[in-house]
Protein backbone atom coordinates (compact mmCIF):
# COMPACT_ATOMS: atom_id res chain seq x y z
CA UNK A 1 0.00 0.00 0.00
CA UNK A 2 1.21 3.57 -0.88
CA UNK A 3 2.33 5.31 2.31
CA UNK A 4 -0.37 8.64 2.66
CA UNK A 5 1.18 12.09 2.39
CA UNK A 6 1.52 12.49 5.78
CA UNK A 7 2.93 9.28 6.79
CA UNK A 8 5.90 10.00 4.16
CA UNK A 9 6.51 13.92 5.83
CA UNK A 10 6.90 11.76 8.72
CA UNK A 11 9.09 9.56 8.07
CA UNK A 12 10.49 12.40 6.44
CA UNK A 13 11.17 14.59 9.45
CA UNK A 14 11.96 11.13 11.17
CA UNK A 15 15.05 10.39 8.95
CA UNK A 16 15.86 14.16 8.98
CA UNK A 17 16.02 14.37 12.43
CA UNK A 18 18.43 10.78 12.91
CA UNK A 19 20.90 12.08 10.44
CA UNK A 20 20.98 15.58 11.87
CA UNK A 21 21.02 14.50 15.92
CA UNK A 22 22.61 12.11 18.05
CA UNK A 23 19.69 10.24 20.30
CA UNK A 24 21.15 10.92 23.26
CA UNK A 25 21.57 14.66 22.03
CA UNK A 26 17.73 15.10 21.59
CA UNK A 27 16.70 13.31 24.52
CA UNK A 28 18.76 16.07 26.17
CA UNK A 29 17.40 18.88 24.48
CA UNK A 30 13.51 17.59 25.00
CA UNK A 31 14.93 17.14 28.87
CA UNK A 32 15.69 20.77 29.41
CA UNK A 33 12.52 21.81 27.75
CA UNK A 34 10.18 19.67 30.05
CA UNK A 35 12.37 21.22 33.13
CA UNK A 36 12.05 24.50 31.96
CA UNK A 37 8.50 24.38 31.49
CA UNK A 38 7.71 23.28 34.87
CA UNK A 39 10.15 26.38 36.28
CA UNK A 40 8.34 28.72 34.16
CA UNK A 41 4.99 27.44 33.79
CA UNK A 42 2.95 29.90 31.11
CA UNK A 43 1.21 32.69 32.09
CA UNK A 44 -2.29 32.75 30.94
CA UNK A 45 -1.98 35.41 28.65
CA UNK A 46 1.05 33.27 26.82
CA UNK A 47 -1.64 30.17 26.75
CA UNK A 48 -4.07 32.44 25.39
CA UNK A 49 -2.07 33.42 22.90
CA UNK A 50 -1.33 30.38 21.82
CA UNK A 51 -4.54 29.14 21.40
CA UNK A 52 -5.00 32.30 19.69
CA UNK A 53 -2.06 31.23 17.42
CA UNK A 54 -3.54 27.61 16.77
CA UNK A 55 -7.26 28.99 15.66
CA UNK A 56 -5.53 31.86 13.62
CA UNK A 57 -3.30 29.09 11.74
CA UNK A 58 -6.36 27.15 10.98
CA UNK A 59 -8.19 30.29 9.88
CA UNK A 60 -5.72 30.95 7.99
CA UNK A 61 -7.34 29.31 4.99
CA UNK A 62 -10.66 31.72 5.55
CA UNK A 63 -10.12 33.10 1.84
CA UNK A 64 -11.53 29.56 0.69
CA UNK A 65 -14.01 29.06 3.54
CA UNK A 66 -17.78 28.29 2.49
CA UNK A 67 -19.93 31.63 3.03
CA UNK A 68 -21.54 29.53 5.63
CA UNK A 69 -18.30 28.53 7.48
CA UNK A 70 -17.76 32.71 7.28
CA UNK A 71 -20.79 33.32 9.20
CA UNK A 72 -21.14 30.55 11.21
CA UNK A 73 -21.86 31.37 15.25
CA UNK A 74 -21.29 28.69 17.98
CA UNK A 75 -23.43 30.36 20.49
CA UNK A 76 -27.06 29.65 19.36
CA UNK A 77 -27.93 26.46 18.48
CA UNK A 78 -31.72 27.30 17.56
CA UNK A 79 -30.52 29.33 14.57
CA UNK A 80 -29.65 28.06 11.05
CA UNK A 81 -26.71 29.55 10.87
CA UNK A 82 -25.44 27.31 13.52
CA UNK A 83 -21.61 25.97 13.13
CA UNK A 84 -23.03 22.12 13.08
CA UNK A 85 -26.02 22.98 10.90
CA UNK A 86 -23.52 23.45 7.54
CA UNK A 87 -25.66 20.60 5.51
CA UNK A 88 -28.93 20.79 7.40
CA UNK A 89 -32.38 20.15 5.85
CA UNK A 90 -35.37 20.21 7.90
CA UNK A 91 -36.79 21.98 11.45
CA UNK A 92 -34.43 22.41 14.16
CA UNK A 93 -35.27 20.04 17.01
CA UNK A 94 -34.16 22.88 19.78
CA UNK A 95 -37.12 25.02 18.93
CA UNK A 96 -39.24 21.71 19.02
CA UNK A 97 -39.10 21.02 22.68
CA UNK A 98 -36.01 19.08 22.02
CA UNK A 99 -32.31 20.05 21.83
CA UNK A 100 -29.14 19.82 19.24
CA UNK A 101 -28.69 16.12 19.81
CA UNK A 102 -32.49 15.76 21.92
CA UNK A 103 -35.55 14.55 20.26
CA UNK A 104 -38.58 16.08 21.87
CA UNK A 105 -41.28 14.49 24.01
CA UNK A 106 -43.25 11.68 22.44
CA UNK A 107 -40.81 11.10 18.95
CA UNK A 108 -38.20 8.61 18.34
CA UNK A 109 -34.55 8.83 17.21
CA UNK A 110 -33.99 7.39 13.87
CA UNK A 111 -31.10 4.98 14.01
CA UNK A 112 -29.48 6.05 11.23
CA UNK A 113 -28.85 9.26 10.13
CA UNK A 114 -26.97 11.49 6.98
CA UNK A 115 -23.45 13.07 8.08
CA UNK A 116 -22.13 16.51 7.51
CA UNK A 117 -18.81 17.57 8.18
CA UNK A 118 -18.58 21.32 9.91
CA UNK A 119 -15.76 23.67 11.03
CA UNK A 120 -16.16 25.13 14.48
CA UNK A 121 -15.69 28.69 14.41
CA UNK A 122 -14.11 28.77 18.36
CA UNK A 123 -11.50 26.20 17.37
CA UNK A 124 -11.13 26.08 13.84
CA UNK A 125 -11.39 22.00 13.69
CA UNK A 126 -13.34 20.26 11.51
CA UNK A 127 -16.29 17.85 13.21
CA UNK A 128 -18.13 15.44 11.80
CA UNK A 129 -21.82 15.74 12.82
CA UNK A 130 -24.70 13.50 12.51
CA UNK A 131 -27.64 14.61 11.69
CA UNK A 132 -30.58 12.53 12.74
CA UNK A 133 -34.18 12.86 12.65
CA UNK A 134 -36.90 12.62 14.93
CA UNK A 135 -39.84 11.03 14.21
CA UNK A 136 -43.63 9.14 14.31
CA UNK A 137 -44.94 12.89 15.09
CA UNK A 138 -46.18 14.92 12.31
CA UNK A 139 -43.72 17.93 11.54
CA UNK A 140 -42.85 20.01 13.87
CA UNK A 141 -44.63 23.77 13.84
CA UNK A 142 -42.25 26.61 14.32
CA UNK A 143 -41.09 29.41 13.31
CA UNK A 144 -39.76 29.71 9.82
CA UNK A 145 -36.18 30.97 11.17
CA UNK A 146 -35.35 27.37 12.52
CA UNK A 147 -36.54 25.91 8.97
CA UNK A 148 -32.89 25.30 7.87
CA UNK A 149 -31.26 24.20 4.13
CA UNK A 150 -28.03 24.19 4.12
CA UNK A 151 -25.30 22.31 1.32
CA UNK A 152 -22.06 22.19 2.41
CA UNK A 153 -20.60 19.01 0.84
CA UNK A 154 -24.37 17.97 0.64
CA UNK A 155 -24.57 15.17 -2.18
CA UNK A 156 -27.58 13.89 -4.55
CA UNK A 157 -29.25 10.90 -2.73
CA UNK A 158 -27.63 8.30 -5.23
CA UNK A 159 -24.61 9.14 -2.51
CA UNK A 160 -27.26 8.84 0.88
CA UNK A 161 -25.20 9.19 3.49
CA UNK A 162 -24.30 13.19 2.66
CA UNK A 163 -27.54 13.85 0.79
CA UNK A 164 -30.13 15.55 3.33
CA UNK A 165 -33.40 15.39 1.41
CA UNK A 166 -34.21 11.86 2.31
CA UNK A 167 -36.38 11.59 5.50
CA UNK A 168 -33.98 9.65 7.71
CA UNK A 169 -36.62 7.78 9.31
CA UNK A 170 -35.58 4.25 8.72
CA UNK A 171 -36.45 1.88 11.56
CA UNK A 172 -38.66 3.66 14.16
CA UNK A 173 -42.01 3.10 14.59
CA UNK A 174 -43.37 5.20 11.42
CA UNK A 175 -41.57 7.32 9.15
CA UNK A 176 -43.30 10.50 9.66
CA UNK A 177 -40.62 13.28 10.17
CA UNK A 178 -40.67 15.35 12.97
CA UNK A 179 -37.60 17.59 13.07
CA UNK A 180 -33.48 16.91 13.24
CA UNK A 181 -30.76 17.08 15.69
CA UNK A 182 -27.03 17.90 15.20
CA UNK A 183 -25.09 15.50 16.84
CA UNK A 184 -21.14 15.54 17.14
CA UNK A 185 -19.33 12.38 15.86
CA UNK A 186 -15.95 13.17 16.14
CA UNK A 187 -13.52 15.44 15.13
CA UNK A 188 -12.77 14.92 10.88
CA UNK A 189 -9.92 13.44 10.26
CA UNK B 1 -95.55 48.78 19.83
CA UNK B 2 -96.03 50.00 23.12
CA UNK B 3 -93.71 52.49 23.10
CA UNK B 4 -94.70 53.65 20.00
CA UNK B 5 -97.05 56.72 20.08
CA UNK B 6 -99.57 56.33 17.05
CA UNK B 7 -98.31 59.34 15.35
CA UNK B 8 -94.61 58.53 15.45
CA UNK B 9 -95.67 55.17 13.94
CA UNK B 10 -97.34 56.60 11.13
CA UNK B 11 -94.51 59.09 10.06
CA UNK B 12 -92.13 56.41 10.11
CA UNK B 13 -94.42 54.08 7.74
CA UNK B 14 -95.42 57.18 5.30
CA UNK B 15 -91.19 58.05 5.19
CA UNK B 16 -91.09 53.98 4.36
CA UNK B 17 -93.67 53.70 2.22
CA UNK B 18 -92.16 57.12 0.02
CA UNK B 19 -88.57 55.35 -0.24
CA UNK B 20 -90.06 52.18 -1.75
CA UNK B 21 -92.55 54.00 -4.47
CA UNK B 22 -89.37 56.72 -5.14
CA UNK B 23 -87.38 53.66 -5.63
CA UNK B 24 -89.49 51.81 -7.61
CA UNK B 25 -90.00 54.78 -10.21
CA UNK B 26 -86.28 54.65 -10.59
CA UNK B 27 -85.67 50.99 -10.98
CA UNK B 28 -87.91 47.96 -11.83
CA UNK B 29 -87.90 45.38 -8.92
CA UNK B 30 -85.51 42.63 -10.05
CA UNK B 31 -86.85 39.37 -10.01
CA UNK B 32 -86.76 36.96 -7.43
CA UNK B 33 -83.22 34.59 -7.07
CA UNK B 34 -83.81 31.46 -8.21
CA UNK B 35 -82.68 27.90 -6.07
CA UNK B 36 -79.56 27.06 -7.88
CA UNK B 37 -78.41 22.87 -7.98
CA UNK B 38 -75.13 21.97 -6.56
CA UNK B 39 -73.07 20.24 -9.42
CA UNK B 40 -69.23 19.88 -9.69
CA UNK B 41 -66.65 21.18 -12.49
CA UNK B 42 -64.95 19.17 -14.64
CA UNK B 43 -61.72 20.09 -16.63
CA UNK B 44 -61.29 20.09 -20.38
CA UNK B 45 -58.39 18.01 -22.00
CA UNK B 46 -55.06 19.32 -20.88
CA UNK B 47 -53.90 21.95 -22.69
CA UNK B 48 -50.06 22.90 -23.21
CA UNK B 49 -50.18 25.86 -20.38
CA UNK B 50 -51.13 23.36 -17.68
CA UNK B 51 -49.08 23.55 -14.59
CA UNK B 52 -49.20 20.78 -11.30
CA UNK B 53 -47.50 22.91 -8.69
CA UNK B 54 -46.39 22.11 -5.18
CA UNK B 55 -48.21 23.46 -2.95
CA UNK B 56 -48.60 24.19 0.68
CA UNK B 57 -46.66 20.53 1.21
CA UNK B 58 -50.18 19.21 1.51
CA UNK B 59 -51.49 19.17 -2.26
CA UNK B 60 -50.57 19.49 -5.95
CA UNK B 61 -52.67 22.55 -7.60
CA UNK B 62 -53.60 22.45 -10.91
CA UNK B 63 -53.04 26.09 -12.86
CA UNK B 64 -54.11 27.45 -16.07
CA UNK B 65 -51.35 29.10 -17.32
CA UNK B 66 -52.87 31.57 -19.14
CA UNK B 67 -55.44 32.58 -16.46
CA UNK B 68 -52.96 32.41 -13.42
CA UNK B 69 -55.91 30.32 -11.70
CA UNK B 70 -56.82 27.54 -10.01
CA UNK B 71 -58.25 24.75 -11.84
CA UNK B 72 -57.95 21.96 -9.43
CA UNK B 73 -56.67 20.52 -6.44
CA UNK B 74 -55.11 16.73 -5.98
CA UNK B 75 -53.75 15.61 -2.34
CA UNK B 76 -50.28 14.91 -1.80
CA UNK B 77 -47.74 15.28 1.62
CA UNK B 78 -44.00 16.82 1.19
CA UNK B 79 -43.23 13.25 0.24
CA UNK B 80 -45.51 11.74 -2.28
CA UNK B 81 -44.70 12.09 -6.09
CA UNK B 82 -46.62 12.90 -9.00
CA UNK B 83 -46.48 12.61 -12.76
CA UNK B 84 -49.10 13.05 -15.40
CA UNK B 85 -49.26 10.66 -18.42
CA UNK B 86 -48.08 11.10 -21.74
CA UNK B 87 -51.49 11.00 -23.24
CA UNK B 88 -52.81 13.51 -20.36
CA UNK B 89 -55.59 11.34 -19.23
CA UNK B 90 -54.26 10.19 -15.60
CA UNK B 91 -52.53 11.93 -13.11
CA UNK B 92 -50.44 9.40 -11.19
CA UNK B 93 -49.52 9.87 -7.48
CA UNK B 94 -47.35 7.76 -4.87
CA UNK B 95 -48.30 8.03 -1.60
CA UNK B 96 -47.09 6.30 1.62
CA UNK B 97 -49.30 6.91 5.08
CA UNK B 98 -50.68 5.50 7.85
CA UNK B 99 -53.38 4.59 9.21
CA UNK B 100 -53.35 6.93 12.06
CA UNK B 101 -51.67 9.69 11.28
CA UNK B 102 -48.15 9.65 12.30
CA UNK B 103 -48.04 5.98 13.58
CA UNK B 104 -50.40 2.32 12.63
CA UNK B 105 -50.10 0.98 9.61
CA UNK B 106 -47.88 2.00 7.23
CA UNK B 107 -49.54 1.86 3.21
CA UNK B 108 -48.23 2.21 -0.24
CA UNK B 109 -49.71 2.67 -2.81
CA UNK B 110 -50.02 4.22 -6.59
CA UNK B 111 -52.98 6.45 -7.19
CA UNK B 112 -54.63 7.02 -10.68
CA UNK B 113 -56.87 10.08 -10.87
CA UNK B 114 -58.75 11.15 -14.49
CA UNK B 115 -57.18 14.01 -15.80
CA UNK B 116 -60.73 15.41 -17.29
CA UNK B 117 -62.84 15.00 -13.98
CA UNK B 118 -59.85 14.73 -11.24
CA UNK B 119 -61.81 11.65 -10.06
CA UNK B 120 -59.64 8.90 -8.41
CA UNK B 121 -60.00 5.59 -9.95
CA UNK B 122 -57.61 3.12 -8.86
CA UNK B 123 -55.44 2.52 -5.80
CA UNK B 124 -52.37 0.14 -6.72
CA UNK B 125 -50.47 -1.17 -3.96
CA UNK B 126 -46.63 -0.62 -3.53
CA UNK B 127 -44.24 -2.33 -1.17
CA UNK B 128 -42.25 -0.18 0.82
CA UNK B 129 -41.04 3.30 -1.15
CA UNK B 130 -38.34 5.71 -0.72
CA UNK B 131 -39.27 8.57 1.26
CA UNK B 132 -37.48 12.02 0.26
CA UNK B 133 -38.21 15.63 -0.30
CA UNK B 134 -40.21 15.36 -4.13
CA UNK B 135 -38.38 15.34 -6.96
CA UNK B 136 -39.75 14.03 -10.45
CA UNK B 137 -36.91 11.27 -10.51
CA UNK B 138 -38.80 9.74 -8.03
CA UNK B 139 -41.47 8.69 -9.98
CA UNK B 140 -41.60 8.30 -14.05
CA UNK B 141 -43.71 7.22 -16.70
CA UNK B 142 -42.67 4.99 -19.36
CA UNK B 143 -43.22 6.44 -22.86
CA UNK B 144 -45.91 4.34 -23.57
CA UNK B 145 -48.21 5.06 -20.69
CA UNK B 146 -48.05 1.41 -19.94
CA UNK B 147 -45.14 1.44 -17.11
CA UNK B 148 -44.57 3.51 -13.75
CA UNK B 149 -41.34 3.78 -12.30
CA UNK B 150 -41.39 4.12 -8.95
CA UNK B 151 -38.22 4.90 -6.71
CA UNK B 152 -37.73 3.20 -3.37
CA UNK B 153 -35.54 3.39 -0.28
CA UNK B 154 -35.65 1.21 2.69
CA UNK B 155 -32.68 2.59 2.79
CA UNK B 156 -31.59 -0.16 0.73
CA UNK B 157 -32.32 1.20 -2.79
CA UNK B 158 -34.70 -0.25 -5.91
CA UNK B 159 -37.30 0.36 -8.53
CA UNK B 160 -40.67 -1.13 -8.75
CA UNK B 161 -42.14 -1.58 -11.77
CA UNK B 162 -45.87 -1.26 -11.95
CA UNK B 163 -47.92 -2.35 -14.79
CA UNK B 164 -50.50 0.49 -15.38
CA UNK B 165 -52.70 -1.11 -17.79
CA UNK B 166 -53.11 -4.14 -14.82
CA UNK B 167 -52.79 -1.62 -11.93
CA UNK B 168 -50.73 -3.34 -10.21
CA UNK B 169 -47.23 -4.07 -9.08
CA UNK B 170 -45.24 -6.31 -11.65
CA UNK B 171 -42.04 -6.59 -10.06
CA UNK B 172 -39.40 -4.65 -7.89
CA UNK B 173 -35.60 -4.44 -9.35
CA UNK B 174 -32.77 -3.93 -6.59
CA UNK B 175 -30.42 -1.17 -7.61
CA UNK B 176 -27.59 -1.48 -5.35
CA UNK B 177 -25.75 1.82 -4.54
CA UNK B 178 -28.19 3.09 -7.40
CA UNK B 179 -30.87 5.48 -7.00
CA UNK B 180 -34.04 7.50 -9.38
CA UNK B 181 -35.21 6.94 -12.25
CA UNK B 182 -34.16 8.44 -16.16
CA UNK B 183 -36.64 6.22 -18.27
CA UNK B 184 -35.53 5.20 -22.20
CA UNK B 185 -37.40 5.55 -24.97
CA UNK B 186 -38.72 2.09 -25.34
CA UNK B 187 -39.02 -0.68 -21.99
CA UNK B 188 -36.44 0.24 -19.34
CA UNK B 189 -34.60 2.63 -17.61
CA UNK B 190 -31.04 4.11 -15.82
CA UNK B 191 -30.09 5.37 -12.60
CA UNK B 192 -27.28 7.02 -11.13
CA UNK B 193 -24.95 5.11 -8.86
CA UNK B 194 -22.58 6.11 -6.26
CA UNK B 195 -19.68 5.59 -8.38
CA UNK B 196 -20.09 8.09 -11.01
CA UNK B 197 -21.73 5.14 -13.20
CA UNK B 198 -25.37 4.32 -14.73
CA UNK B 199 -27.48 0.29 -14.18
CA UNK B 200 -29.41 0.14 -16.54
CA UNK B 201 -32.80 -2.13 -16.72
CA UNK B 202 -34.01 -3.24 -19.59
CA UNK B 203 -37.62 -4.99 -18.82
CA UNK B 204 -38.45 -8.24 -21.07
CA UNK B 205 -41.71 -8.94 -20.14
CA UNK B 206 -41.94 -10.25 -16.89
CA UNK B 207 -37.80 -10.59 -16.54
CA UNK B 208 -35.37 -7.82 -16.52
CA UNK B 209 -31.31 -7.73 -17.52
CA UNK B 210 -29.14 -5.10 -15.49
CA UNK B 211 -26.37 -3.87 -16.89
CA UNK B 212 -23.57 -1.28 -15.57
CA UNK B 213 -21.80 1.94 -17.34
CA UNK B 214 -18.43 2.49 -16.61
CA UNK B 215 -17.79 5.99 -14.23
CA UNK B 216 -18.61 9.07 -16.51
CA UNK B 217 -18.50 11.61 -13.80
CA UNK B 218 -16.42 12.44 -10.96
CA UNK B 219 -18.94 11.47 -7.66
CA UNK B 220 -16.96 12.39 -4.98
CA UNK B 221 -16.28 15.95 -6.54
CA UNK B 222 -18.62 16.92 -8.78
CA UNK B 223 -21.73 15.01 -8.90
CA UNK B 224 -24.36 15.15 -11.49
CA UNK B 225 -28.05 16.66 -10.16
CA UNK B 226 -30.69 14.29 -8.86
CA UNK B 227 -32.92 16.24 -11.13
CA UNK B 228 -30.87 15.96 -14.62
CA UNK B 229 -33.04 15.80 -17.93
CA UNK B 230 -33.82 13.08 -19.89
CA UNK B 231 -36.48 13.48 -22.88
CA UNK B 232 -38.75 10.77 -22.41
CA UNK B 233 -39.52 10.56 -26.19
CA UNK B 234 -35.69 9.60 -27.30
CA UNK B 235 -34.02 8.23 -24.20
CA UNK B 236 -31.52 11.05 -24.70
CA UNK B 237 -30.07 12.53 -21.25
CA UNK B 238 -28.74 15.26 -20.00
CA UNK B 239 -26.65 15.14 -16.76
CA UNK B 240 -25.81 18.45 -15.24
CA UNK B 241 -23.09 18.57 -12.55
CA UNK B 242 -22.48 21.14 -9.73
CA UNK B 243 -20.15 22.84 -11.54
CA UNK B 244 -22.11 23.23 -14.40
CA UNK B 245 -20.98 19.93 -17.29
CA UNK B 246 -23.48 18.49 -19.04
CA UNK B 247 -23.38 14.71 -19.57
CA UNK B 248 -24.99 13.74 -22.62
CA UNK B 249 -25.74 10.60 -22.82
CA UNK B 250 -28.31 8.03 -24.65
CA UNK B 251 -29.91 5.70 -22.15
CA UNK B 252 -30.42 1.97 -23.31
CA UNK B 253 -28.91 -1.22 -22.10
CA UNK B 254 -25.35 0.23 -23.37
CA UNK B 255 -25.66 3.98 -22.80
CA UNK B 256 -23.99 6.06 -25.62
CA UNK B 257 -22.23 8.86 -23.83
CA UNK B 258 -22.10 12.03 -26.23
CA UNK B 259 -19.59 15.23 -26.23
CA UNK B 260 -19.64 17.00 -21.72
CA UNK B 261 -20.30 20.93 -22.63
CA UNK B 262 -20.14 23.52 -19.93
CA UNK B 263 -23.16 25.79 -18.86
CA UNK B 264 -20.36 28.74 -18.12
CA UNK B 265 -18.32 28.00 -21.32
CA UNK B 266 -21.24 27.46 -23.44
CA UNK B 267 -21.60 31.39 -22.44
CA UNK B 268 -18.65 32.45 -23.18
CA UNK B 269 -17.36 32.42 -18.97
CA UNK B 270 -14.89 30.15 -17.90
CA UNK B 271 -15.83 26.80 -16.67
CA UNK B 272 -16.89 26.90 -13.13
CA UNK B 273 -14.40 25.23 -10.51
CA UNK B 274 -14.89 23.91 -6.80
CA UNK B 275 -13.67 26.18 -5.00
CA UNK B 276 -15.81 27.47 -1.87
CA UNK B 277 -15.41 31.33 -2.62
CA UNK B 278 -14.62 30.67 -6.46
CA UNK B 279 -17.83 32.91 -7.38
CA UNK B 280 -19.20 31.94 -11.14
CA UNK B 281 -23.05 31.78 -12.11
CA UNK B 282 -24.11 28.10 -11.36
CA UNK B 283 -26.68 26.04 -12.09
CA UNK B 284 -29.21 25.73 -8.74
CA UNK B 285 -32.32 25.56 -6.76
CA UNK B 286 -34.45 22.69 -6.12
CA UNK B 287 -35.47 21.73 -9.73
CA UNK B 288 -33.49 23.97 -11.51
CA UNK B 289 -33.84 22.53 -14.79
CA UNK B 290 -35.94 22.52 -17.39
CA UNK B 291 -35.62 20.88 -20.88
CA UNK B 292 -38.20 22.49 -24.36
CA UNK B 293 -37.93 18.77 -25.69
CA UNK B 294 -39.41 20.54 -28.92
CA UNK B 295 -37.06 23.34 -29.41
CA UNK B 296 -34.39 21.41 -27.66
CA UNK B 297 -33.45 24.54 -26.00
CA UNK B 298 -32.45 23.95 -21.69
CA UNK B 299 -33.86 26.47 -19.24
CA UNK B 300 -31.56 26.64 -16.03
CA UNK B 301 -32.25 28.48 -13.08
CA UNK B 302 -28.91 30.32 -12.42
CA UNK B 303 -26.78 32.10 -9.16
CA UNK B 304 -23.66 33.61 -8.34
CA UNK B 305 -22.37 31.50 -6.02
CA UNK B 306 -19.27 29.32 -4.68
CA UNK B 307 -19.19 25.38 -4.88
CA UNK B 308 -21.46 23.88 -3.04
CA UNK B 309 -24.42 26.23 -3.49
CA UNK B 310 -25.87 23.73 -5.53
CA UNK B 311 -29.70 24.36 -3.37
CA UNK B 312 -29.60 28.26 -3.82
CA UNK B 313 -32.12 30.06 -5.50
CA UNK B 314 -31.68 31.33 -9.48
CA UNK B 315 -31.74 34.78 -9.58
CA UNK B 316 -31.86 34.61 -13.63
CA UNK B 317 -33.21 31.35 -15.80
CA UNK B 318 -30.42 31.22 -18.76
CA UNK B 319 -31.74 29.22 -22.35
CA UNK B 320 -29.23 27.67 -24.05
CA UNK B 321 -29.81 25.66 -27.26
CA UNK B 322 -29.01 21.70 -26.77
CA UNK B 323 -27.61 21.48 -30.56
CA UNK B 324 -25.34 23.81 -30.83
CA UNK B 325 -24.60 24.54 -27.32
CA UNK B 326 -25.00 28.36 -26.98
CA UNK B 327 -26.57 30.63 -24.47
CA UNK B 328 -29.60 32.07 -26.24
CA UNK B 329 -31.17 34.31 -23.62
CA UNK B 330 -30.89 35.28 -19.96
CA UNK B 331 -34.13 35.80 -18.20
CA UNK B 332 -34.21 38.08 -15.29
CA UNK B 333 -36.21 37.00 -12.68
CA UNK B 334 -38.67 38.92 -10.72
CA UNK B 335 -37.10 37.84 -7.53
CA UNK B 336 -34.93 34.58 -6.37
CA UNK B 337 -36.88 31.31 -7.63
CA UNK B 338 -36.43 27.89 -5.97
CA UNK B 339 -37.45 25.65 -9.34
CA UNK B 340 -38.91 26.29 -13.03
CA UNK B 341 -40.61 24.16 -15.40
CA UNK B 342 -41.46 25.33 -19.20
CA UNK B 343 -44.55 24.59 -20.73
CA UNK B 344 -44.29 22.47 -23.99
CA UNK B 345 -45.42 24.24 -26.77
CA UNK B 346 -43.74 26.04 -28.93
CA UNK B 347 -45.88 29.06 -30.08
CA UNK B 348 -45.92 30.64 -26.87
CA UNK B 349 -44.07 28.69 -24.14
CA UNK B 350 -44.45 30.08 -20.89
CA UNK B 351 -41.80 29.76 -17.76
CA UNK B 352 -43.15 28.67 -14.32
CA UNK B 353 -41.13 29.86 -11.69
CA UNK B 354 -41.69 29.10 -8.38
CA UNK B 355 -40.18 31.75 -6.51
CA UNK B 356 -38.83 31.88 -2.47
CA UNK B 357 -41.57 33.96 -1.93
CA UNK B 358 -44.27 31.44 -2.63
CA UNK B 359 -45.58 33.17 -5.39
CA UNK B 360 -45.70 32.06 -8.58
CA UNK B 361 -44.65 33.85 -11.54
CA UNK B 362 -45.56 32.91 -14.76
CA UNK B 363 -42.77 34.66 -17.48
CA UNK B 364 -43.43 34.60 -21.54
CA UNK B 365 -39.94 32.28 -22.31
CA UNK B 366 -39.91 34.46 -25.70
CA UNK B 367 -39.91 37.49 -24.52
CA UNK B 368 -38.96 36.73 -20.75
CA UNK B 369 -41.46 39.12 -19.46
CA UNK B 370 -43.75 38.17 -16.34
CA UNK B 371 -47.54 37.84 -17.71
CA UNK B 372 -48.78 37.11 -14.22
CA UNK B 373 -47.80 36.28 -10.36
CA UNK B 374 -49.99 33.75 -8.72
CA UNK B 375 -49.94 33.70 -4.81
CA UNK B 376 -49.88 30.07 -5.16
CA UNK B 377 -48.24 28.92 -1.32
CA UNK B 378 -45.79 27.19 -3.88
CA UNK B 379 -42.71 25.05 -2.99
CA UNK B 380 -40.01 24.83 -5.44
CA UNK B 381 -41.30 21.86 -7.84
CA UNK B 382 -43.81 21.49 -10.34
CA UNK B 383 -44.55 19.52 -13.56
CA UNK B 384 -46.17 19.98 -16.84
CA UNK B 385 -47.35 17.56 -19.60
CA UNK B 386 -45.39 16.35 -21.79
CA UNK B 387 -45.41 17.65 -25.83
Amino acid sequence: MKPSFLEQIGEQLTRKLASSSSRRGVLGRVGTAMVAGGVFPLLPVQRARAAAGNVAARAADVTTLSDFERRAQSSDPTKCNYWRHCAIDGVLCGCCGGGIHTCPPGTQPSPVSWIGTCRNPDDGRSYVIAYRDCCGRTTCTTSSDCECNTADREMPIYRPQTSNDIIWCFGTTSAAYHCSTAAIVGQAE
Amino acid sequence: MTCFSRSRYLLLASVVGMGVSMGGMAKAIPPVLQPEQSDVASLPPMGDHSVLVATGEQSFTLYDGDKGRILGTLPADMVDNIAIAPDRKDIYVAVTMWSRGDHGTREDFLRDYDAHTLDLTHEIELPPRGLAVFKQQNLELSQDGHWAFVFDMSPATGVTVVDLHEHKAARTVDIPGCALVFPWAHDGFSTICGDGSLTNVALAGSNVNVTHSKPFFDANRDPVFEQSQVDRKTGKALFISYTGQVYPVTLGATPVMGKTWSLQVAAGQPAAGMGQQEQAWRPGGDQPFAWHEADNKLYVLMHVGGYWTHKQEGTEVWVYDITTQHLLQRIDLPSPAKGITVSPDTANPQIYAMLASKKMAILSATTGQVEKTVEAKASGISIVPQP
